[in-house]
């Protein structure tokens, strides 16, 4: 078996190896390699001192009240989606399963609605057709009653004083 | 493997279960995951507090996410690529304040960063702290995602495949960056052994 130092392909074995992370045949050899080499021996001293320098660093302790603020978070959360939902479900495209036959039964109504208007709203006629509709009784009658509305603006301001006096 | 297998299929059942409105499911998934979330996220931004605002985002987009999550793949890959993906945005955008920063500012009147109990004295304890303090750092120098492959592959124990698909890069990809990272990590802190 050729040396793995001499590429840094093979050399990146050793680091798995020193991790005991190959196939067991594979680890079979490179035993008896690095048993007979001392640059390959050297260097999974090396690698293995870096990992036990590694564990040295442990974590910092967790806050306590780490869940509680999530679970605060994501209530808040919650509250949000739920106000969301509520403003906008109306807007909210449906499920096309249940849009499909909504929106062909409002098509059909519109479509309905449209064609039962146009038959019931006559065509239009100019201003002056609407005047001559007026019947002469309709005439005398709002007369009769400007005249009678005279009379009593008249009588009252007899009836009332003097503002000389 | 076959633990990692069955591990993936409960992870995504829980998921699963999320997905129909499951809380208890995401209070599992929640307590299984939170420690190798934070902690991943404080080793590559090394700062505690920005650690945990992150690890909080990725899950609240874990959760965000629920109603359309599909089990493409390891429920782990897909939590470690939301929290990779949020590291690498706030060590680029300069949110976090490195702890080697903090360690700069340090003043006389400030005590020293103290170790766990297992200190028969000040001396070995200033040494431990010496050294911990050349591992961070040394880590801390690796570039955002040399230091992102190294601490999925050492301390959260991910298989190559798992950090190709989280930094979206080939496998061979994955053994290079970490080749190149430990080749720096060996010329920095080999001297420990």
């Amino acid at each position: 078996m050729n040396c793995p130092l001499e590429t840094r392909e093979n050399a990146a074995l050793l680091v798995s190896h020193a991790a005991r992370e190959l196939a067991p045949d594979m680890a079979v050899r490179l035993d008896r390699h690095v048993a007979q080499c001392a640059a390959c021996s050297q260097f999974i001293e090396r690698q293995q001192a870096v990992w036990e320098a590694l564990d040295r660093w442990r974590p910092e302790p967790i806050s306590p009240d780490f869940n509680r603020r999530l679970y605060a978070r994501i209530e808040e959360l919650d509250r949000q989606a739920s106000w969301w939902h509520r403003l906008t479900s109306p807007l909210r495209p449906m499920p096309a399963r249940h849009a499909m036959p909504i929106a062909a039964t409002a098509m059909l109504l519109l479509a309905a609605g449209v064609l039962m208007d146009r038959s019931r709203v006559p065509a239009a006629r100019p201003v002056q057709a609407q005047v001559e509709m007026l019947q002469p009784e309709q005439v005398e009658h709002a007369l009769d009653d400007m005249e009678t509305i005279r009379q009593f603006d008249r009588a009252m301001r007899s009836d009332s004083p003097d503002p000389k006096m | 493997m076959g633990g990692a297998a069955v591990a993936l299929d409960y992870d995504a059942e829980l998921m699963l279960r999320v997905k129909e409105g499951d809380g208890a499911s995401f209070a599992v998934l929640l307590e299984k995951h939170r420690s190798s979330v934070i902690h991943f996220v404080y080793r590559m931004v090394q700062n505690q507090a920005v650690a945990e605002e992150l690890a909080q985002e990725v899950f609240l987009r874990v959760y965000r996410s629920r109603s359309t999550y599909e089990p493409t793949a390891k429920f782990t890959t897909w939590l470690f690529r939301i929290a990779t993906h949020l590291a690498l945005n706030s060590l680029r955008d300069g949110k976090n304040q490195r702890y080697e920063d903090r360690l700069d500012e340090q003043t006389e009147d400030q005590p020293a960063r103290q170790l766990a109990d297992r200190r028969p004295s000040v001396e070995q304890s200033m040494v431990l702290e010496a050294r911990l303090d050349e591992v961070r750092r040394a880590v801390a120098s690796l570039p955002a995602k040399q230091r992102a492959a190294v601490l999925m592959h050492k301390y959260e124990e991910l298989e190559y495949s798992q950090i190709a698909r989280v930094l979206n890069c080939s496998e061979s990809a994955v053994k290079s960056l970490l080749f190149r990272a430990y080749e720096t990590l060996r010329a920095r802190l080999a001297y420990m052994a």
